[in-house]
């Protein structure tokens, strides 16, 4: 009678693994990192337009000054959408006045921004709607400043 | 078919040669093995939190400026959601669904004295006690006593239209009643830490511009401070027990027209048949004045903060409410602080410890570096405040030279349970490893150690993950550490009290509280996105004047939680 017959030895090495399974130094979880954030930007109305959604660029547009990234509602206010009019560009004034036209967009680029002061008191209502709906759904991605203005990027 | 049979019957052959060694040992040994795998089966239980939410303990602004970190706030309270500003009273009478106020400290005393609720809301009269630590004895006092002393010394301050009053005391009843008294009869209370030299104290009492000083008989140069501070009208000495039968209605002779000299426990005992042991009725609406406390600075004087009442509610509140429910203070607990109360974690929590109608035990030796076994001695709390430095120290100086051969075996065992996520409950191994580390404390109540970190204090007393670790065995308690700054009431961020991950090196300060954000700025672009690291600013409504940058710097860790740096 020995102990250290072959059955014990099998007996033995199995428990050793089944203390070292049981002891074993446990990993922390790590997740995934999240998506890096994005870097708030000062833009003009020139170098908001490229943000238009064309070949799966984000979606941009800005209301009184606020540049929201409404690329989640890009079947809305992408290419093809009905307020496709408004991507990359200052949709304050079109909203004011609930209309999608090329005419409610500055056209002079390199000028000052919309001043809104031509709006009576529904249509800024309009616009401060509006404006609640995307602060609640949308992220403000950055400001909208006149070409020229102080605190615009210099190219 | 007829090449398997030979394999089949050499196997067969093989075991029952290897089955035929069978004898005694083996019988001994199946029998361990069988032993432990039940054991390790029936043991194997689900961790206090699920690891996920260790894993990202805040959660980080989906933007972020130039130059600077995201934005990291508590879970509760992510992006988008407005921080926990207040405590949410809700006034006996408001319609069911209505939002609470923000409530002040007066709602903290009503709270207090009107005692727990049931589970149906209704008052079960069961009032939390307060206690004093004198050496090993316990004083033990009713609220409703308070409440009395808040309705004398407030009135007679009142009366005399003082405007800032300067608290200098150590932890005690009398402490606790200045600063209540101040809300409830409108005026502002300024903490001073004891023991000053004469001349910092008297500087401290210019800065504040106070005119009226509650002190500690003895404790105060009384001509010195005077001499210096013509605005002070009114003094309050409190009298320790055993000098209470001497006079101490001596006046400097320079300002003896002037100054109205009074002793706390006569007004008490004077003005006890007027003042009633209810809670002074009060309009909600009216704000209540602010608490100054002093914060510690290089400069010898240290630098006031004027913490508003909207800091200190919002604080308090989310201290509360960073403990997991099944681990938040309430009516059975008994919590004592052995950090001093003129620093905001601690007073946070007191204050937070009766807003949940629990007892609170007050020693007057508490401060940031105290004796940890003889600051605990008179009383069994389950929980217990203290500051870093006192922590370390004790861990360094008691806890380390008494851990012999058999209580590192202890702890290796208790660690592996701590490793899976649980807190190992008390058994022959707990037993094992606490032997000789903790021979000297009496804590066998003790369920959680609050611990709070002065982010310009000495580096060297960081509590490390091993340490903690250690206190975590060693003295069987689940353990919070909190990082607190100058202008931040309560805390800046606080582990989770289920976070026992043991990482090498000095311990994280776990996620913000959900009355704060934090935001590093000064990061170089190249490292914004993983792993920043800069200059710590804090937000929200428990930080004076809304926004604060800290000397320090720090980093976020891989689970979002906020360290210090170097």
């Amino acid at each position: 009678m020995s102990i250290a017959s072959p059955i014990n030895l099998i007996l033995l090495s199995l428990f050793v693994v089944l203390v070292y399974w049981h002891f074993r130094p446990k990993q922390p979880v790590t997740l995934p990192r999240g998506p890096p954030p994005v870097v708030f930007r000062t833009y003009t109305p020139k170098t908001l337009l490229e943000f238009n959604g064309v070949d799966g660029r984000p979606v941009f547009l800005a209301v009184r000054g606020r540049v929201f990234d409404v690329s989640p509602g890009r079947n809305f206010y992408g290419p093809g959408g009905p307020y496709e009019n408004f991507a990359g560009r200052d949709a304050s004034r079109g909203l004011a006045h609930q209309s999608f036209d090329e005419e409610m967009l500055t056209k002079d680029l390199s000028g000052p921004l919309d001043d809104l002061k031509d709006l009576d008191a529904d249509q800024l209502e309009n616009l401060q709607s509006w404006e609640e709906r995307f602060s609640e759904k949308y992220l403000v991605v950055g400001k909208l400043v006149a070409e020229g203005d102080p605190e615009a990027p210099k190219s | 078919m007829a090449d398997q049979a030979p394999i089949l019957e050499k196997l067969d052959a093989a075991v029952s040669e290897v089955l035929a060694d069978w004898n005694i040992y083996t019988t001994l040994f199946a029998g361990i093995l069988a032993a432990f795998a039940i054991y390790s089966v029936v043991s194997n239980k689900d961790p206090d939190v699920h690891p996920f939410l260790l894993a990202r303990q805040s959660t980080a602004s989906p933007i972020r400026q130039a130059g600077e970190s995201a934005t990291y706030r508590s879970l509760e309270t992510p992006y988008g959601f407005p921080l926990r500003s207040g405590l949410n009273v809700k006034d006996p009478g408001a319609p069911k669904w209505t939002a609470g106020r923000r409530g002040d400290l007066r709602d903290i005393w009503k709270t207090a004295v009107r005692g727990a609720l049931n589970e149906d809301g209704t008052t079960s009269g069961k009032q939390g006690k307060i206690y004093t630590v004198l050496g090993k004895n316990a004083i033990e006092h009713s609220l409703s006593q308070v409440t009395q002393e808040i309705n004398v010394i407030g009135r007679h301050l009142q009366k005399a239209e003082v405007k800032t009053v300067a608290v200098c005391l150590t932890d005690s009843i009398e402490l606790l009643a200045s600063i209540f008294a101040g809300s409830f009869y409108g005026f502002k209370i300024v903490l001073i830490p004891h023991n000053l030299p004469a001349a910092s104290l008297s500087s401290h009492l210019q800065n504040a511009k106070a005119d009226a000083l509650i002190a500690e008989v003895g404790s105060v140069d009384l001509s010195l401070v005077t001499k210096a501070n013509k605005q002070i009208s009114n003094v309050i000495w409190v009298a320790k027990y055993g000098n209470r039968h001497m006079d101490w209605h001596e006046v400097p002779k320079d300002a003896k027209e002037t100054l109205d000299v009074t002793v706390w426990h006569e007004l008490a005992e004077e003005g006890k048949d007027l003042a009633g042991f209810d809670v002074p009725e009060y309009d909600p609406t009216t704000p209540a004045p602010a608490v100054n406390t002093v914060w510690p600075s290089e400069s010898q004087y240290g630098e006031f903060i004027d913490f508003k009442q909207e800091n200190l509610v919002a604080a308090i509140s989310a201290l509360g409410s960073a403990l997991p429910r099944t681990q938040r203070f309430n009516s059975s607990d008994l919590v004592l602080s052995i950090d001093s109360l003129s620093r905001s974690y601690p007073l946070c929590q007191i204050f937070n410890a009766l807003f949940s109608n629990a007892s609170i035990a007050l020693n007057s030796v508490a401060g940031e570096n105290v004796d940890f076994a003889l600051a605990t001695k008179g009383i069994s709390p389950t929980v217990i405040i203290a500051s870093s430095r006192t922590m370390s120290e004790y861990h360094d100086r008691v806890m380390k030279p008494h851990t012999g051969l058999i209580s590192s075996l202890g702890r290796w065992v208790q660690a592996r349970t701590l490793d899976a996520g649980n807190m190992p409950s008390k058994n022959f191994f707990s037993q094992l490893a606490q032997v000789g580390p903790t021979a000297e404390l009496s804590l066998e109540k003790l369920r959680l150690l609050c611990i709070s970190h002065r982010v310009d204090a000495d580096a060297s007393v960081r509590m490390t993950s091993e340490q903690l670790t250690d206190l975590r065995v060693y003295m069987g308690t689940r353990i919070v550490s909190a990082l607190t700054g100058p202008g931040i009431a309560g805390a800046i961020s606080q582990t989770n009290v289920f976070d026992y991950r043991d990482a090498s090196g000095p311990s994280h300060f776990g996620a913000p509280l959900s009355s704060t954000e934090v935001t590093l700025t000064g990061v170089p672009e190249s490292q914004s996105d993983d792993y920043p690291e800069g200059q710590i600013l804090v937000a929200g409504p428990a930080v004076v004047g809304g926004k604060t940058t800290l000397s320090a710097r720090g980093r976020i860790g891989t689970d979002n939680t906020l360290e210090l740096s170097a």
